[in-house]
């Protein structure tokens, strides 16, 4: 048997890493993956905690599966967006679109 | 505290799984094993046309890394938003005996909703290919 | 607490399912209708949202009793009545607002984004369950981030949107992070029954996960490590958009941030408030000292509404575990003053800026000789903002600042005070553009400056309401105060 305590672990890996892309990373589109990452890291986190803590309360499967729905949703209109400002500038890369700073 | 244990029995490692295992394991080997004998054995004559990437066997056109027409992207995008309310469904499935009329109801209104959405899309043209 | 299903639980969220049906309305005949049948959409959403106003306020009150709704997905109170109306009237005057702006009126994805959002809002302020509430944030933040990257035209605009997605993701994220190691403590996702279970755990987990949640909270209400997004997103946004995403979306952070804090963290309680008095001061501060530099009005005003979190925050501070007292009564006063404010505040910038095409300050000089009347609104908009009598704004802080004083949260009062008086410095600054200097070039000031019907209707609805909450505060507050005690 699995402990839990490895799921956890290798979630709070994989949060860490998303977080590290979205930090570190310039390029748009690899911080929204790095945010994916981190969503996917919930997911397992929530997962693990359904099956070993509370198996009997389905709501740890329901959040996670509305996380699903809403991370397309965010991802749709993320890459929209990058769309948009790559037309007009020819770059997703975050740094370069700096128009306004104080 | 918290009890980081389960007593049940792990599924994981019932016996019915465990040819699953075996076929998992020589496949990932016999691929191995492929590359390995064709490195020891095969004959190695290199020339420029076979270093050339390979486009089922013509001469390649272009460079790999072209640009893809955004209509791709936006066919792609309404793929993914009327493919992911499919999640909602698998759910609703499960328990559609129990949920009865009312449940019905609800997924026909969720419904309702989508297709305002793609009655909006197909009327704005995002179906049209050109 | 739980109650089964009946048909008085379709009553209670009434407000929402009136939103859905207009939003698919206005989606349906945005499809169908000709283009230059648009200009009617924007009206048709105004006199929706009025209709769901009364409608609200008169049928769909929740009853004496706190309940929740749908399996505690919802909770049913005075504080999320409260707030559904203060989303709805928002709704509608960004609405009038943005009807004659060139990029945004004629378009009827606006209207729907705008009612989505307000949906997501309405859900915010009455979530009573962590699937529900990342729901409902999500359901407000997706479209806002559409609604600021609307222009997509310009590349201010489409800037903004960039930049309010990328921070809004990374920081959902975390919150949901958070949500998840307070599932896994608890083994429950519903607020009311979360707070229970937390109590017996370790106070490192405890705080870990609170300072998680914090993070995701502290980006929708724009507070300091999380607030570099609003000043670029204000600039970028249309004018409209970015005085909804100042006062309604940051109305719902709060709303979100006192019940989460109070339902599910009672057990952190000294804690908490020891963190939460340490953000507000930063907040304030940081905000207040780099309104100072700029030129911009659209980013004084974010810098500005930045402070203004901090302010709001104290009152978060000033609650006791008793439970009645003035602190979250007075948070209710000061986001219902604020918005009307703020709004009334954006509002004459983009009136400005609709005409004049510039939001820089120095072409506010002459204002009060080009519109007598606009300069009035900006007038009574940034006194009240500063804080000064008879406004709403001045009352709000007092209520604020007496929370804390009674909690015994002196020296953070003290610091609030201090606070407003740099306040009072860029108002006035900027109040001398309009009324005090002269454009070199006079021939600019006989430009007439034309307030279109839509914007004179919202401007004055939001200046009698400034005075109102003013002059005649005791009714507001003492709905305040309800809304605040139905949160325990």
């Amino acid at each position: 048997m699995i402990p839990l305590s490895w799921y956890l672990i290798f979630a709070a890996a994989l949060f860490s890493i998303g977080l590290f892309g979205v930090l570190a990373r310039k390029n748009a589109v690899a911080i929204l993956l790095g945010v994916e990452l981190m969503l996917n890291a919930v997911n397992v986190n929530l997962v693990a905690f359904w099956r070993y803590r509370a198996p009997n309360m389905i709501a740890g499967q329901a959040f996670a599966i509305m996380i699903f729905a809403v991370a397309a949703a965010e991802v749709a209109v993320g890459l929209s967006l990058f769309i948009s400002i790559y037309r007009r500038r020819k770059t997703v890369v975050a740094n370069e679109i700096d128009l306004m700073k104080w | 505290m918290i009890n980081f244990s389960l007593q049940e029995a792990n599924p994981m490692l019932a016996p019915e799984y465990i040819p699953l295992a075996i076929l998992f394991i020589l496949a990932t080997a016999l691929g191995f094993l492929v590359v390995i004998i064709g490195n020891l054995f095969g004959p190695r004559r290199p020339s420029i046309r076979k270093a050339m990437p390979y486009e089922s066997g013509m001469r390649p056109i272009g460079v790999g890394t072209r640009r893809t027409p955004v209509r791709f992207y936006l066919t792609a995008m309404l793929f993914i938003l009327f493919d992911v309310e499919v999640i909602f469904f698998l759910p609703w499935a499960v328990v559609f005996r129990e949920l009865g009329l009312s449940g019905l109801i609800e997924m026909g209104l969720f419904l309702l909703i989508l297709l305002i959405g793609f009655i909006y899309a197909w009327k704005k043209g995002a179906l049209e290919w050109e | 607490m739980f109650v089964p299903f009946d048909s008085t639980m379709l009553l209670a969220i009434l407000p929402e399912i009136l939103l859905v049906v207009l939003a698919g309305v206005v989606l349906a005949l945005d499809a169908a209708w000709q283009p230059e049948k648009r200009r009617w959409l924007g009206w048709l959403t105004v006199v929706g949202l009025a209709v769901a106003f009364i409608l609200t306020a008169t049928v769909s009150q929740p009853e004496s009793e706190p309940r929740l709704l749908f399996g505690g997905m919802l909770r049913d109170d005075w504080l999320s009545f409260a707030f559904r109306l203060v989303f709805l009237f928002g709704a509608a005057i960004t609405t009038l607002f943005a009807m004659d702006h060139e990029a945004l009126g004629r378009k009827g994805e606006f209207y729907v984004l705008l009612l989505v959002s307000t949906l997501g809002m309405n859900l915010m302020a009455s979530a009573g369950d962590l699937i529900m509430l990342y729901l409902a944030i999500e359901t407000t933040s997706i479209p806002l981030y559409i609604l600021a990257g609307f222009i997509t035209t310009d590349d201010k605009s489409t800037e903004a949107g960039f930049k309010y997605l990328l921070f809004g993701a990374m920081t959902s994220a975390v919150m949901l992070y958070g949500f998840s190691l307070l599932y896994g403590f608890s083994g429950e996702t519903n607020l009311y029954l979360l707070a229970g279970k937390l109590g017996e755990l370790p106070m490192p987990a405890l705080l870990g996960s609170l300072l998680l949640v914090l993070v995701g909270f502290s980006f929708k209400v724009s507070a300091v490590p999380f607030h570099f997004w609003a000043p670029d997103v204000y600039e970028g946004a249309p004018t409209p958009v970015a005085g909804f995403l100042s006062t309604a979306s940051k109305a719902a952070g709060f709303a979100v941030l006192m019940r989460v804090l109070l339902a599910a963290f009672p057990a952190a309680l000294p804690s908490w408030q020891g963190l939460i008095a340490l953000l507000a001061v930063v907040t304030m501060t940081v905000g207040n000292l780099l309104a100072l530099a700029q030129t911009n009005v659209k980013r004084l005003l974010a810098f500005s509404s930045i402070a203004h979190a901090g302010y709001i925050l104290i009152g978060v501070v000033a609650v006791n575990a008793a439970g009645m007292n003035l602190g979250m009564a007075s948070v209710v006063f000061y986001l219902i003053a604020y918005l009307l404010t703020n709004l009334a505040a954006f509002g004459a910038v983009a009136t400005f800026g609709r005409v004049s095409g510039s939001d820089e300050m120095d072409a506010y000089k002459g204002l009060s000789r080009r519109s007598p009347a606009l300069a009035l609104v900006m007038l009574v908009a940034f006194l009240s903002l500063s804080g000064m009598p008879p406004f709403g704004g001045f009352i709000a802080k007092v209520f604020v600042f007496a929370a804390a004083v009674e909690a015994n949260w002196i020296w953070l009062a003290v610091i609030g005070v201090l606070n407003s008086i740099i306040g009072l410095y860029y108002y006035l600054t900027l109040l001398k553009y309009v009324y005090l200097y002269r454009q070199d070039n006079l021939e600019e000031e006989q430009k007439p400056l034309p307030i279109s019907r839509p914007y004179a209707l919202a401007l004055v609805l939001l200046v009698i309401g400034i005075i109102l909450l003013g002059t005649a505060f005791n009714p507001w507050f003492e709905w305040s105060r309800t809304a605040a005690a139905s949160l325990f």
